[in-house]
């Protein structure tokens, strides 16, 4: 909503990106570099200097470096590089073009990340901040709009008033269940208990999910004014951050913004010259998935075995020691400062009629652009991952794509114009979980996928209840068979039946959400389990007990690439004449189908 | 409160569970982790069933599902057949040893499954972690995750706060855990006690750690007492039979 750069033609400013990706490709020392040419250069006409900032999402093409106010992206910046940015365009005012965005598909480079297809379509609301501030300085997050909506709410609103204007907004809990956030804050202000908390969910267990921790790396403040918020709003004295525990530089940069949140006034004892106290604490994670179910997270910072409980009575009745509790996911705080800033319309303008504002999605699997992108609830999955994430990687074909994280649903290339919202992913046999989007190509064998989320719910399990702890691992050892060409019919009626029995006896929502893949895949690509169990063929070629490779004559030209990529030396052929596998030798790793520029193998 | 269970009107002191409500009207609902010594855990879900407020169904377990309003239950429908048919499935796919599951996956006509480890007896029913811990010794927990999770002594070694009572195996209601007495010896959860013997009938009863704990426990005093329950009674009847 504030898509408000510093603008300060007086200044100007280098951010260099050093979200967790950036990082790991080399930005700490690029960052060093720009200190170290611009420290004591009297060079400039305008006052220069380098910030590090958090994550821009297009992680795949860092690091990467911003100059402002001229709007200029550079990627895969190397240190080697930095002294020609400072000649050319610091100095000199020329572009270095080999640094600049080229569009894969377009081959067109661009001047600024904003005019790029992955980034036009995106809307930031809760990533506002996050590339444009120094997440250790607390004057970036002020000098846009920082800590304002915490003096509004303060001065100028009632607790019940900001209670109505999240409700108004539409806010739903981004961290997978959807749940709308004013309700939950509504519920725990009106019981009788004025011991009440507030916890920041920052667990983020998804394999391949870093949305949360982007945040709390790049923008820990907005995190941290969203809890103050509700603290304010339901009476609440001392507030929890649960980060996991893998997300050091998350817990650095929340120590350092608590430190200065406090120095502010903005937490301890009466904040803003009000009656409000409140303070936070940062939890570390217990390193299992299951401690990002709310009940099992509250076991675990009271320091028992993170398992969760029956939630008949919610949590904002007996939650933390058995006092109220609001919990909700870093995503959802992240939006709350928005909502009280800019009000409750402005915030429901953006979005689908259930489902208001925006979300973040991890973009990965074999799409082109990989990264973090948020968009209107709405957008289509066709434009996030055909615009903005430029497509499927090598030119091959798009066969499904994964959402909601372990226990989502695989969704099919005719729903792709699917517009995404918390209902029809759900309606889908799919779920918004935190934000996941795998794709998937012609190259992924959907029993396989099933199997392979079924196997880390398996073990990710805690354990309590039997239909999660003996019904997933029944699940895994029926997946098992049909990709090893064992399956049976009866074999598909026992799926059925015990994942039905799975989600509606499991206790939390892991048991009840994991029979997901299994579901949706049957759903979608039945043929594919009937192939595995009928004609003892895995049509991806995927499944190895269930694949033939060969070599299509007629498309075959010699060209030697799957020979040389085989490992196994199992394919033969001159020069120019077709190849052949020998099936003896072939070890099914698929390398020759990935390979081969003319579809010439096949799969038996 | 009033609330319906299969179409029976019982009266209810809110905050009850449906399964304390249903068992005092006289509706059975089959439980495997539920004690009343030790209240619902939702452990086994053997006890799920649909509850109906307004227009929304949902299947809650009723050993932990607290009556806060007026809901209309039902405890037998297709659908809880089959999940609880399932559940039998499950649990006897985990422990074919035990005869109570062989016994169940036969009574439910279970679909066909092999045994996981045909040694196996623990349904993982809990019911022997909340014995002990109510005995107060708090010797064995739940460990581990998935479905690698089973109950133990911490890094399976001999507890400290064992204080060999057996509650444990005597809750359990599988005889998954493996009590050994011989030689006027106890062996169980990696540890051997020297077992109390009765002066009177020179039977073996329980342990040394035990009456300690229950001397301190009760502050009661039966310093030179060594003597059986059974014998106890006896003596007792005696003494009382001789005041008269
Ligand atoms: C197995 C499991 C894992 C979860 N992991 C997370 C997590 O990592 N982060 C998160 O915010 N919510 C997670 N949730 C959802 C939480 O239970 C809870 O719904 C959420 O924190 C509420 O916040 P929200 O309303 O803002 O989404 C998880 C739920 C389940 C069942
Ligand atoms: S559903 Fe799974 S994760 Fe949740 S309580 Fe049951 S065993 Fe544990």
């Amino acid at each position: 909503m504030t898509q408000t750069q510093v603008n300060n033609p007086d200044k100007r400013m280098i951010l260099v990106c050093c979200g967790t990706g950036c990082l790991a490709n080399g930005s700490g020392p690029v960052y060093e570099a720009f200190c170290h040419a611009l420290e004591g250069n009297d060079q400039f006409e305008v006052e220069t200097f380098a910030k590090a900032t958090g994550c821009n999402g297009l992680c795949e093409k860092g690091p990467l470096v911003k100059i402002l106010p001229d709007d200029i992206t550079y990627c895969h910046v190397k240190e080697e590089d930095v002294s020609e940015i400072v000649e050319q365009t610091l100095l000199k005012g020329e572009l270095v073009n080999r640094l600049l965005y080229r569009d894969p598909a377009t081959k067109q480079y661009y001047r600024s990340h904003h005019d790029t297809n992955f980034y036009k379509k995106q809307h930031k609301v809760a990533l506002r901040n996050i590339g444009e501030i120094d997440p250790t300085a607390v004057q970036d997050y002020l000098d846009r709009d920082g800590y304002r909506a915490l003096k509004k709410a303060v001065k100028t609103m009632t607790p019940g008033e900001v209670v109505e204007e999240v409700l108004k907004a539409g806010l739903r809990g981004r961290g997978g269940g959807g749940f709308p956030t004013g309700l939950k804050w509504k519920a725990c202000a009106s019981t009788d208990d004025p011991q009440r908390y507030v916890i920041c969910n920052g667990d983020e267990g998804d394999p391949g999910a870093f949305m949360d921790r982007s945040i709390l790396e790049g923008d820990p403040h907005t995190v941290i004014e969203g809890m103050i918020i509700c603290a304010y709003a339901i009476g609440a004295s001392a507030g929890y951050i649960y980060v996991r525990d893998e997300y050091d530089l998350a817990v650095k940069n929340l120590i350092c913004a608590i430190e200065k949140a406090k120095k502010c006034g903005y937490l301890g004892k009466n904040i803003l010259e009000s009656d409000l106290s409140f303070d936070i604490e940062i939890v570390r994670g217990g390193g299992a998935f299951v401690c990002g179910e709310e009940t099992a997270l509250i076991n675990s910072i009271q320091g028992n075995v993170g398992e969760p409980w029956d939630k008949y009575v919610f949590p904002t009745e007996k939650g933390l020691w058995g006092h109220p509790t609001v919990i909700n996911n870093v995503e959802t705080w992240a939006n709350v400062p928005v909502i009280v800033n800019f009000g409750a319309e402005k915030f429901a303008s953006i979005g689908t009629e259930g489902s208001k504002g925006t979300k973040v999605f991890s973009l990965v699997g074999k799409v082109v652009n990989t990264g973090l992108v948020e968009v209107p609830m709405g957008t289509t999955l066709r434009e996030i991952i055909f615009d903005i994430g430029g497509g499927i990687q090598n030119g091959r074909k798009f066969k499904a794509v994964q959402t909601g994280g372990p226990s989502g649903g695989c969704i099919p290339e005719n729903l792709l114009d699917l517009p995404v919202d918390f209902d029809n992913l759900s309606q889908a046999g799919s779920m918004m979980g935190s934000g996941g989007l795998i794709v998937m190509d012609d190259r992924t064998c959907m029993v396989e996928v099933a199997r392979y989320y079924v196997n880390f719910l398996a073990s990710e399990s805690c354990g309590k209840c039997v239909p999660c702890r003996e019904g997933i691992s029944l699940l895994l050892e029926i997946l098992t068979r049909i990709c090893e060409g064992k399956g049976t019919m009866e074999d598909l009626d026992l799926l059925e039946s015990m994942s039905s029995t799975i989600q509606q006896a499991a206790l939390c929502a892991l048991g009840r959400t994991a029979p997901n893949p299994v579901l949706s895949t049957l759903k979608y690509f039945r043929d594919e389990y009937l192939e595995h169990i009928n004609n003892h063929r895995c049509p991806s070629g995927v499944c190895k007990d269930l694949t033939e490779f060969y070599i299509d004559p007629e498309l075959c030209t010699g060209c030697g690439r799957c020979r040389r990529n085989c490992p196994a030396d199992a394919i033969t052929g001159e020069k120019k004449k077709t190849h052949v596998i020998e099936i003896s030798k072939c070890i099914k790793c698929g390398e020759c189908i990935n390979n081969c520029k003319f579809q010439a193998v096949k799969v038996k | 409160m009033k609330v319906t269970i299969d179409g029976i009107e019982i009266e209810v002191e809110t905050g009850k569970t449906i399964l304390e409500a249903a068992r005092e009207a006289g509706i059975d609902i089959p439980t495997l982790c539920y004690s009343e010594a030790f209240g619902g855990q939702g452990v086994c879900r053997m006890c799920m069933v649909e509850v109906k407020t307004g227009n929304r169904k949902r299947f809650v377990a009723s050993c932990t599902y607290p009556i806060t309003g007026e809901i209309e239950v039902q405890t037998k429908t297709p659908e809880l057949e089959e999940i609880r048919r399932n559940i039998i499935t499950l649990l006897y796919r985990r422990a074919p040893n035990s005869d109570l599951m062989k016994k169940l996956y036969q009574d439910y006509s279970c679909s066909e499954v092999k045994g996981v480890d045909p040694e196996e007896s623990c349904i993982m029913c809990r019911l022997c972690v909340k014995a002990c811990e109510k005995v107060g010794a708090n010797a064995i927990s739940t460990v581990l995750r998935g479905t690698e999770k089973r109950v133990s002594t911490p890094f399976d070694e001999e507890s400290p706060e064992c204080i060999g009572c057996s509650a444990c195996a005597d809750t359990c209601p599988t005889g998954a855990i493996r009590v050994v007495e011989e030689g006027g010896r106890r062996e169980i959860w990696h540890k051997s006690f020297e077992m109390l013997r009765c002066e009177k009938c020179g039977g073996y009863y329980s342990t040394l750690p035990v009456r300690e704990h229950v001397t301190e426990q009760l502050e009661l005093d039966y310093a030179d007492d060594s003597l059986c329950p059974n014998c106890r009674r006896k003596k007792l009847a005696k003494e009382v039979a001789e005041v008269r």
